[in-house]
C-alpha cells in the first residue's frame, strides 16, 4: 500500500524545524513504526526516533500522530492509507525535543524517581523466608497501575502539566498508586503526604486525556482518583482539593444535593469566604442560597444516604470504592458474538484481516 | 575516559540490573551502560514466566527441575551449573517477590505456578502473560532505590583490554554524540541475544548480539553458537511472540485439517513437549502441505473468554493488534520464529570469562544451562540467578584490586575506525545487507538444516561481510545518530552469524535445536557430546571443542 507521512523534523544543534512529507510503499500489515523504518532506510537515514520491541511492551516509540500521543508500533496504517489521509507525525508534548521524534526523557524520570518508586516493606519478611501471602483479589487493586510501560504518552498529553511543568503528572502518580495499593508496602501515609503537596494529585485538571491516550489501559486519572480517595480515608485532607471532594460527599449524604453556598467556606475556609461575599451575593440573586441553619433537603435524600451506607458496609471507602477488580486489557472489544466474521472485518476501523483459515468447528473437541 | 567504576555492567535488562544490584549490595561502586533506557530492554517482552521449584502447585524439587533441564538440553547442558541453577532459583524468586514483583497468586495467597513445556511439574511462576515486564519493573525500582548510575543510550562498541585484563568499554554516546570511554575494574556483559539475524524473530530491534561480538573480537570463545532456539508460536506475519503460557493454559496446535497434530509427534506431552520438538513438528506439517500460508493454528477458543482475559490478556492484545484476530473467537496463525541463543560467551558458574576482569550473564553468556535446547521459563530464571552470581564475582574481584587504566591508543584506534565509517560518502545502505542476512539465515539455518544449505549460508555470509566495509551511514550528525549505531549492529550480527553456521556445519548430528533430518537424523554421543567453541582469528572463525560437565545424569534417548 501507499503511505504518506508528514514528519516534523527538528535539529537541536541549529534549532531548525521543518515539516517534511514522505511517500512510501509499505506492506498492508505495516505499523507507523514500520513506515518510519522504511523512510529511514530508503529515503532519509538521518530521521531520528526511538524503537525497540515493536510489540507494545518496551515503551520506546511514543510520539504524536495528528496531535495525539500513540505508540508507533501499535498504530496500524492500513485504514489511514486507505482513506488517503496523510497524518502529521511529531515528537511527544511536555518534554524537550532532542531531535526529530526523540524527546529528552530526563524530566519524566526525575518525577518518576521523586515518588520513591520502590517497595518499602511494611512488615517483616515472611518468617519462613518465602513469599508474602496475599490474595489475587487484593493484588488486582494495582493490576492496571502495574501495566505501565513508562512510554510517556500520558505525560505528553497532560493538560495540567502544560500549565504547571512541575506537576508530578499522570505517570509518576500512577506509579505512586502502584505502591499505595500494594499491601506489602508500609509507606502509604508518607507517600500520600507527598502526593498531597503542591503539584500533586489535587492539581490534576481531570481532563482524562491520560486515560484516553494510554496505550496499555493503565488509566492514570483513575489512579489519581484512587490516591485522592485513600488520602481522605486516612485523614490527609488539608488540601483544598480534598476538602472540596469531601464536601460533595457530606452535602450529598446529608441533604441529597450540593449546597454550593457552603462549598467555599468548607473548601477555602471562612476568611476566604468572607473575601468572596460579592460572589455570594451573586449566588443569592440567582436563588442559590438557602439560609444555612435550615438547608433544603431533597425529596429522595434516602437514596443518597443508602448509597453512602452501602459503601461503608462493603468496606469500600478509599481506593476500593474505585477499584472494580477490572482487568484493563479485558476491555478490548473486537470479537464477535452475533456478527459474522465478515461483518467484523468490514467494520470501520477494524484491523485488516490477513487471511482466515478454514477450520472445522469440531477440531478442538 | 569520562569516569571509572569498580564494576561496569553493560546492558540493563534482567541480567544486567540483577548483576548491578548484587555488585552494589556487595559494596562496589557500580554503574550500568545501556543503549536503551533499562525498562526498554527486551527482557521486558518475556511473557510466560520464570521457573523455580517452589512446589506451590504440585510436588516439586530442585532435583526434578535440574533433571528436566538436563533432558531438555539434550544432555549438552553442564550439569554442575544446572544443579546450582535449580537449587538457587527458589530463593531468587522469593527475593523478587519480597522486592515487590507483582506475580499472579493462588487462592491461598502463595505464588501461582503454571505448567510449561517439558517440565515435570507446574513450575513456572508468572504474572499473567507479562512476566518479563513485571521483572524489569521491579529490578528498575531496586536500581532507583540504590541510585545506581546508568549511562543511558550509550552504545557499547569495544572492550578495553589492558595489561591482560578488561578495564573498560568504549561507547558511542547516542544522545550527545562522540566516543566516550568508561573504565571499570571489572566489566559484566549482559547484552542479550542476537535474534535480529533472522527475518522472522520474536526479538526486539535492539537484539543484535553486541556483547557477543565485543567478546568475540576481543579474542574470547563463544560456546555452542549453532544452537538457536525457534519458538513454536510466533505470530504470522510479524514473528511477534505468543507465550508458551497459551499452551500451558491448554491451547491446542492444529493444522489446516483441524487435526491436533502434536499427538503424532509427542503422544504424551502433546503441545507441551519441549520447544525444539514442537517447532520441528510444526515445520514438518508446514513443509508437508498441512499448514496454511506457512503457518499452523494456535487454538485457544475452548479456554473461554474469562480464562483468556485473566491469564493471557497480553497475548490476546497482540493477536488483535498484529494479526487482526481475537483468540476468544478464532484460532491464531503461528509459526516457528528465531527466539533465543542457547550459546554465547563461555563463562564459569560465577560468570567469569577467559579474560580477567570480564564477566558475562544472561542470554549473551553460555554457562551452559540450556545446552542444545532451552526450556521455556528457564531463561528469565537464568538472568536472575546468574546475573546475581556474576555481579557478586565481579564485585569481589574489583574490591580486591585497585587500578583502572585505559591506554590512549585504544581510544585513538576506535576513533579512527569510527571516522572511517562516518566519513564514507558512497556505498551501499546497510538495510540491504541486513535484509539479505535475515532472509538467508531463515532459509538456510533455521529449524531444519542441511549440509548444502549451511555451506551456501557460509558463502552468503562471506559475501555480505565483504560488502559490509562499504556500507554508508547517511546521518553525519552527532545527536541521536541511530543510523550509525544500526550500521555497527549489522557488523556484530554478521560476525556472530558466521560463528553459528560454521559451528553448525561441523556438528554432523541432530541434537536439540540443531536438526539435520536429511543427512544426520540422530544424536551421535560418540562423536558430538561436546561443546562447540568458536574464536575469532585472522578475520575468520576458528573452531575447537570442550568437554560437557556431567554429575548425575547419563545421556538417554529423549522422548516426550
Amino acid at each position: 500500500m501507499q503511505v504518506g507521512l508528514k514528519i516534523w523534523r527538528y535539529d537541536s544543534a541549529t534549532g531548525d524545524r521543518a515539516l517534511r512529507e514522505y511517500e512510501i510503499e509499505a506492506p498492508e500489515e505495516a505499523t507507523l513504526l514500520d513506515c518510519l523504518d522504511i523512510v529511514k532506510e530508503r529515503h532519509d537515514g538521518s530521521l531520528a526516533y526511538r524503537k525497540s520491541c515493536r510489540m507494545m511492551i518496551c515503551g520506546s516509540c511514543g510520539m504524536r500522530m495528528d496531535g495525539a500521543a500513540v505508540l508507533a508500533c501499535k498504530t496500524r496504517m492500513y485504514d489511514i492509507a486507505e482513506e488517503g489521509r496523510v497524518p502529521v507525525i511529531s515528537a511527544m508534548g511536555n518534554l524537550p525535543i532532542v531531535k526529530d521524534l526523540v524527546v529528552d526523557m530526563d524530566p519524566f524520570w526525575a518525577k518518576f524517581k521523586s515518588t520513591q518508586p520502590w517497595l518499602q516493606p511494611g512488615y517483616e519478611r515472611p518468617d519462613d523466608g518465602r513469599e508474602y501471602r496475599i490474595s489475587q483479589e487484593r493484588m488486582n487493586v494495582i493490576h492496571k497501575e502495574a501495566l505501565c510501560i513508562n512510554c510517556g504518552c500520558c505525560v505528553s498529553e497532560c493538560n495540567a502539566m502544560e500549565s504547571d511543568p512541575e506537576f508530578l503528572g499522570p505517570q509518576a502518580l500512577a506509579k505512586g498508586m502502584r505502591f499505595v495499593g500494594d499491601p506489602r508496602d508500609g509507606a502509604t501515609v508518607e507517600r500520600l503526604e507527598r502526593y498531597n503537596q503542591e503539584h500533586g494529585i489535587w492539581d490534576c485538571t481531570r481532563c482524562y486525556f491520560c486515560n484516553e491516550r494510554c496505550p496499555k489501559g493503565v488509566d492514570p486519572r483513575d489512579a489519581i482518583a484512587k490516591l485522592g480517595a485513600e488520602s481522605i480515608r486516612l485523614g490527609i485532607d488539608r488540601d483544598m482539593g480534598a476538602k472540596h471532594a469531601k464536601w460533595f460527599v457530606r452535602s450529598a449524604e446529608t441533604t441529597g444535593w450540593l449546597r454550593e453556598e457552603e462549598l467555599i467556606p468548607k473548601t477555602q475556609g471562612y476568611v476566604a469566604a468572607i473575601k468572596q461575599l460579592k460572589f455570594g451575593a451573586s449566588l443569592a440573586r440567582h436563588g442559590k442560597v438557602r439560609p444555612i441553619p435550615f438547608p433544603h433537603t431533597a425529596n429522595d435524600v434516602d437514596e443518597a444516604r443508602n448509597l453512602r451506607k452501602l459503601v461503608r458496609e462493603q468496606d469500600r471507602d478509599g481506593a476500593l470504592g474505585i477499584v472494580q477488580g477490572e482487568r484493563a486489557l479485558g476491555r478490548l472489544e473486537h470479537g464477535h458474538k452475533d456478527e459474522s466474521l465478515e461483518e467484523i472485518y468490514e467494520r470501520p476501523g477494524a484491523a485488516p484481516r490477513p487471511w482466515l483459515p478454514e477450520v472445522e468447528e469440531e477440531a478442538s473437541a | 575516559m569520562i569516569a571509572k567504576h569498580d564494576v561496569l555492567v553493560v546492558g540493563a535488562g534482567c541480567a544486567g540490573m540483577r548483576a548491578a544490584i548484587e555488585a552494589f549490595d556487595a559494596g562496589a561502586d557500580v554503574a550500568m551502560i545501556s543503549k536503551l533506557h533499562p525498562t526498554r530492554s527486551h527482557s521486558g517482552a518475556a511473557e510466560g514466566g520464570i521457573n523455580a521449584a517452589l512446589g506451590n502447585a504440585a510436588e516439586d524439587n530442585a532435583e526434578i527441575h535440574a533433571y528436566d533441564t538436563v533432558k531438555g538440553s539434550d544432555y549438552l547442558g553442564d550439569q554442575d551449573a544446572i544443579e546450582v541453577f535449580a537449587r538457587e532459583a527458589p530463593g531468587d524468586i522469593f527475593q523478587l517477590e519480597n522486592w515487590g514483583a507483582v506475580f499472579s497468586r493462588r487462592e491461598d495467597g502463595k505464588l501461582a505456578q503454571r505448567p510449561f513445556g517439558a517440565a515435570g511439574s507446574p513450575r513456572t511462576v508468572y504474572a499473567a502473560d507479562i512476566t518479563g515486564h513485571v521483572l524489569i519493573q521491579v529490578l528498575w525500582e531496586q536500581v532507583c532505590k540504590r541510585d545506581i548510575p546508568v549511562y543511558e543510550e550509550f552504545f557499547a562498541w569495544q572492550l578495553v583490554e589492558n595489561d591482560g585484563r578488561c578495564q573498560g568499554v568504549i561507547c558511542w554516546d547516542l544522545l550527545h554524540g562522540g566516543l566516550k570511554t568508561v573504565g571499570g575494574k571489572t566489566v559484566v556483559l549482559a547484552t542479550g541475544g542476537a535474534g535480529r539475524q533472522y527475518r522472522v524473530t520474536t526479538n526486539a530491534y535492539a537484539c543484535t548480539g553486541d556483547g557477543m561480538a565485543m567478546a568475540l573480537h576481543a579474542g574470547l570463545p563463544l560456546k555452542d553458537m549453532e544452537f538457536m532456539q525457534f519458538h513454536p508460536t510466533t505470530l504470522y506475519p510479524t514473528g511477534i511472540l505468543l507465550t508458551e503460557g497459551c499452551r500451558g493454559e491448554g491451547a491446542y496446535l492444529i493444522n489446516k485439517d483441524g487435526e491436533r497434530f502434536m499427538k503424532r509427534y509427542a503422544p504424551n506431552a502433546l503441545e507441551l513437549a519441549s520447544r525444539d520438538v514442537v517447532s520441528r513438528s510444526e515445520q514438518t506439517e508446514i513443509d508437508e502441505g498441512r499448514g496454511i500460508e506457512g503457518s499452523v493454528l494456535l487454538d485457544m477458543r475452548h479456554l473461554g473468554a474469562e480464562r483468556i482475559i485473566e491469564r493471557l490478556p497480553g497475548s490476546r492484545e497482540l493477536s488483535m493488534v498484529y494479526a487482526g484476530i481475537d483468540p476468544i473467537y478464532e484460532p491464531v496463525p503461528v509459526r516457528p520464529g528465531a527466539h533465543y541463543h542457547m550459546g554465547g560467551i563461555e563463562t564459569d558458574n560465577g560468570g567469569a570469562t577467559e579474560m580477567t576482569g570480564l564477566y558475562a550473564a544472561g542470554e549473551c553468556a553460555c554457562v551452559s544451562i540450556h545446552g542444545a535446547n532451552r526450556l521455556g521459563g528457564n531463561s528469565l530464571m537464568e538472568t536472575i540467578t546468574f546475573g546475581r552470581r556474576a555481579g557478586r564475582s565481579a564485585a569481589e574481584w574489583a574490591l580486591t584490586h585497585t587500578t583502572v587504566e585505559v591506554p590512549e591508543s585504544a581510544e585513538r584506534d576506535a576513533e579512527a575506525r569510527l571516522r572511517e565509517l562516518l566519513d564514507r560518502d558512497e556505498g551501499e545502505r546497510p538495510w540491504k545487507v541486513r535484509e539479505e542476512l535475515g532472509n538467508s539465515m531463515l532459509e538456510n539455518f533455521a529449524v531444519f538444516r542441511t549440509e548444502e544449505g549451511m555451506s551456501r549460508q557460509i558463502e552468503i555470509l562471506e559475501g555480505l561481510r565483504e560488502r559490509y566495509p562499504n556500507v554508508v551511514v547517511e546521518d553525519k550528525g552527532e545527536v541521536f545518530n541511530s543510523d550509525l549505531t544500526q550500521a555497527i549492529e549489522l557488523g556484530n550480527m554478521l560476525d556472530t552469524a558466521l560463528c553459528m553456521v560454521t559451528a553448525g556445519l561441523v556438528r554432523k548430528e541432530s541434537r536439540g535445536a540443531h536438526a539435520r533430518p536429511h543427512d544426520y537424523p540422530t544424536r551421535d554421543d560418540d562423536n558430538f557430546l561436546h561443546h562447540s567453541i568458536t574464536r575469532w582469528k585472522d578475520g575468520g572463525v576458528e573452531l575447537s571443542k570442550s568437554e560437557v560437565r556431567f554429575t548425575h545424569w547419563e545421556p538417554q534417548e529423549r522422548k516426550y
